[in-house]
């Protein structure tokens, strides 16, 4: 028998309404309100064993005394899935169902599962973490929401095959992978009827969205005397190394980055660096690896006074199919480390 | 320009005494088809092997695939490549359908080599596992690359393409089975129904990114890095006058066997005088420098422009930094008021997170998408390897690795394997074939 | 600051100052030309992304150089 814990806030855990959005989380074996509901779409080979009720302002905030209240009473139970919601348009309950679920899967690793109407503003903040399925304005589509994520988990119980995101209902968590179709239509016949709708006005539906794209917020200019006192660094993406590569830096796909001591050199020769870059020709850079790390220039505007000087390491990794995870975590990494050597100001040249 | 190319359906493949076709059996003298294959003194040792679909063979390194062919009329079936510089699509072509030669190094794989599964679950991840296949299994003297991840494997390509030539011609004086026609009128000679049907071209951009010559896909036995777009007739595609490089993560290669049987260009072919008017092919290419890419995207719109295109299909042979090649010419079609569909794989990342192509741009709002390089792919022991099985870890092929810390290496102690999708031998398919695509998690 | 051959990519992934470089392969210094008009090349750039890294921008911005 598998084991299932949902979690409601104070309205719909009946212990009343905006008045006492205050309550303290608690926790009841057995089923409330929704929890009913929950258990008859699940069936008789699943069990809602707790409910878990909070209080929507105790939750909002005191976000994490309430989180460490409820991972409290999870701690000695046994469950194979997490519930939380519907939380239709509520938004401090959409949120609430976000963080807990979000810290649920983090603590316990098991599927968590949420509902929330698309105007609620959890369904932004929560949803490349989660399952949260595509749900009602308001408590009138009870049912169906607690249907739809109580069909989905039986499915992930069950270690069924799960389909995309707009198959299963919920919003896509930004995961893209490949599938075979389940009626083959080859590329040809794909293009061909995207390009006839297209010259002929109608609706089409590009298999590549493309995403808003994400901007970084600016960083403020170094003043102009500044320049002159700060130590720059070089980071690369080209895959100069020492020649034998050391940290053994895959070629391609890389999970890995280096830093190479260089305080005590002009420049970089070929035969001393090289690139493990696979996804160039690396004559050029392994003849002269100054055209990707330009130490040779860094140095000649050390001397003339124009900056400070160069931090003693350079950094390296390797960029061609490389993922945007990974390399976002190196690139943290790597500015962790400049930042608790003290340096402002880097140039990142990539290939 | 009038190709007709006429088919002989290979039901087996067997050796034997005589290299010939009767009646659906090709029947191959392997000691004449050695002798072909060592013409090239490159060539140190060499092997023939049949595979058929559904066989527990696993193939890897695999280098290439050509379908045997031959030319009526003389002339090599890759002009400027195997022979004298001719021009393709013309007159008529032999094709043993239904088969390839594979050509597979005995030891030594690269960056651009993928692996075919015949049989089992891993069968599905290319289309060569649908084919009989004459695998070439050999290895060269070409010492100065041995080591390197970055291949020409020229000797072993060319004694491929002379395979398939060798092959070919046992069907030289005999009446095809079927035969297919491939006819376009000059540009400015076609009927009032063909013009009144939306005009339309195909842009391929072939993979083209070493500046050192040996390993881009060739025309006319021409580097494709020494080019700028260029108008050419699609019958000069499939009938030889491209071949494929050596250099690209292998599920997003083109074979030359893909160039020959471009279902792209033949689907444009069937919808052509019915749903549209096929203009022809802008032979583009990829580039390692922003300037070249904005270069080619000027010189295809402008092109697509004069020919007076109302639509286009832009193919791309490779991922990553090509992205913004493919993306600068859809977005220069668009802007040139070009109505184009984008043919191409992604590379999302092992966890499907990443963005999807490198460059991005709201006017391609109309893709085909065949499906991401970097998923993962487990699978189980195969009864026979041809090739190396460890030239996968040991090699850097694209999807394959020797070491990492969760993972291990790919090529496992009991011989199941761990890989990305990136090593699968052309298997991406964004030629046309592909029934992969990708959706949102 | 990014220095990057491909300002697209640069662009679509979220850098705020950027300096073109002449190539994927060889960013800064064209190998067909003399050791000297390289390093000519390479100062010059870096040049440039240095000045950037002081200089106030209010969106992406891509800085010009002139070798």
């Amino acid at each position: 028998m598998k084991k299932a814990i949902l979690y409601l806030n104070q309205f719909f855990g009946q212990i009343g309404g905006e008045e006492l959005a205050d309550h303290a989380p608690e926790i009841r074996e057995g089923l409330v309100g929704p929890a009913m509901e929950l258990q008859k779409q699940l069936g008789d080979d699943v069990q809602v064993t707790h409910t878990i009720i909070c209080g929507d302002n105790f939750m909002g905030s005191r976000t994490q005394e309430a989180l460490d209240t409820i991972l409290s009473f999870l701690e000695d139970k046994e469950f194979d899935i997490f519930f939380a919601g519907p939380a239709f348009r509520a938004g401090r309950y959409g949120s609430a169902c976000g963080n807990i679920c979000k810290t649920v899967k983090e603590k316990f690793n098991v599927p968590v599962i949420t509902s929330m109407n698309d105007e609620n503003p959890g369904v932004e903040m929560f949803k490349k973490e989660m399952y949260i399925f595509k749900g009602g304005a308001s408590a009138a589509a009870m049912r169906k929401d607690v249907a739809a994520m109580a069909k989905f988990g039986l499915k992930i119980l069950n270690s069924e095959e799960l389909k995309s995101a707009d198959e299963e209902g919920y919003y896509g968590r930004g995961v893209r992978s490949q599938i075979w179709m389940e009626s083959p239509v080859p590329a040809t016949d794909r293009v061909i009827d995207m390009l006839l709708k297209k010259v002929q006005g109608q609706p089409f539906k590009s298999e590549l969205p493309i995403p808003p794209s994400d901007l970084i917020p600016i960083a403020p200019a170094i003043g102009l005397g500044d320049l002159s006192k700060l130590h720059i660094a070089v980071v690369t993406s080209g895959g100069i190394v020492p020649v034998g590569n050391p940290d053994r830096i895959q070629s391609a796909s890389a999970t890995k980055w280096g830093k190479y001591h260089i305080a005590d050199k002009y420049d970089l020769i070929g035969g001393e660096y090289q690139t493990i870059h696979a996804g160039f020709d690396p004559a050029a850079a392994n003849a002269d690896p100054d055209v990707i790390v330009p130490l040779d220039a860094l140095r000649a505007y050390e001397k003339e006074g124009k900056i400070g000087g160069i931090h003693p390491y350079f950094y390296s990794t390797v960029g061609t199919g490389t993922t945007q995870a990974e390399a976002a975590r190196m690139g943290r990494e790597i500015a962790a480390e400049l930042l608790a050597a003290g340096i402002k100001a880097a140039i990142l040249v990539s290939t | 320009m009038k190709l007709e190319l006429g088919n002989f359906f290979v039901q087996d493949i067997v050796f034997g005494a005589q290299t010939a076709y009767v009646e659906g059996i090709l029947t191959i003298n392997k000691e004449e088809a050695l002798a072909v294959v060592k013409e090239d003194e490159h060539i140190t040792e060499a092997d023939l092997v049949i595979v058929k679909p559904g066989d527990m063979v696993r193939l890897v390194p695999v280098k290439e695939a050509i379908e045997p062919r031959h030319r009526i009329g003389g002339g090599p079936i890759f002009p400027g490549v195997t022979g004298d510089l001719m021009q393709a699509g013309n007159g008529r072509t032999l094709a043993l359908k239904d088969c390839s030669v594979l050509v597979v190094g005995q030891h030594w794989g690269g960056f651009q080599d993928g692996l075919i599964d015949m049989g089992g679950e891993g069968a599905k991840y290319t289309y060569y596992s649908q084919l009989k296949n004459i695998v070439l299994v050999a290895d060269t003297d070409e010492e100065f690359e041995r080591y390197e991840q970055q291949k020409k494997n020229r000797a072993l390509r060319w004694a491929g393409m002379r395979l398939a030539e060798y092959i070919g011609s046992c069907v030289k004086d005999m009446e095809p089975e079927t035969v297919e026609t491939y006819e376009l009128a000059p540009v400015t000679k076609r009927t009032a129904e063909e013009n009144a049907l939306p005009n339309v071209v195909l842009v391929l951009q072939p993979q083209s990114q070493m500046e050192e010559l040996g390993y881009n896909d060739l025309l006319y036995g021409w580097d494709c890095n020494r080019m700028v777009p260029t108008f050419m007739h699609p019958n000069e595609v499939i009938d030889g006058a491209m071949i494929s490089g050596s250099f690209m993560p292998c599920s997003s290669k083109w074979s030359t066997y893909d160039f020959q049987n471009f279902p792209m260009i033949k689907r444009l072919y069937q919808e052509h005088g019915k749903t549209i008017n096929f203009l022809g092919v802008i032979m583009s290419n990829l580039n390692v420098a922003l300037e070249q890419k904005n270069r080619a995207a000027l010189f295809v719109a402008q092109m697509a422009k004069s020919l007076g295109a109302d639509a286009a299909v832009v193919a791309e042979e490779g991922y990553g930094n090509p992205d913004a090649d493919f993306i600068a010419c859809i977005v220069a079609l668009e802007d040139a008021g070009v109505k184009t569909v984008g043919l191409t794989n992604e590379c999302t990342g092992r966890d499907g997170a990443s963005q999807p192509l490198v460059a991005l741009d709201e006017k391609a709002n109309a893709i085909v998408s065949c499906g991401n390089v970097s998923e993962m792919i487990i699978l189980p022991p195969m009864e026979t390897v041809i090739g190396e099985l460890q030239s996968l870890a040991r090699d850097g092929l694209s999807g394959g690795w020797n070491h990492d810390a969760i993972l291990g290496s790919s090529v496992r102690e009991d011989g199941s394997i761990i890989m990305e999708n990136n090593a699968m031998f052309c298997g991406d398919q964004v030629v046309g074939w592909s029934t992969k695509t990708m959706v949102e998690f | 600051m990014q220095m990057a051959n491909l300002i697209p990519v640069a662009k679509s992934v979220g850098a705020n100052r950027m300096v073109p470089t002449i190539s994927i392969p060889y960013p800064l210094g064209d190998p067909a030309t003399s050791k000297e008009q390289q390093f000519k090349l390479r100062y010059h750039r870096v040049g440039v992304a240095l000045d950037a890294l002081t200089t106030d921008i209010q969106e992406q911005t891509v800085f010009k150089v002139k070798i």
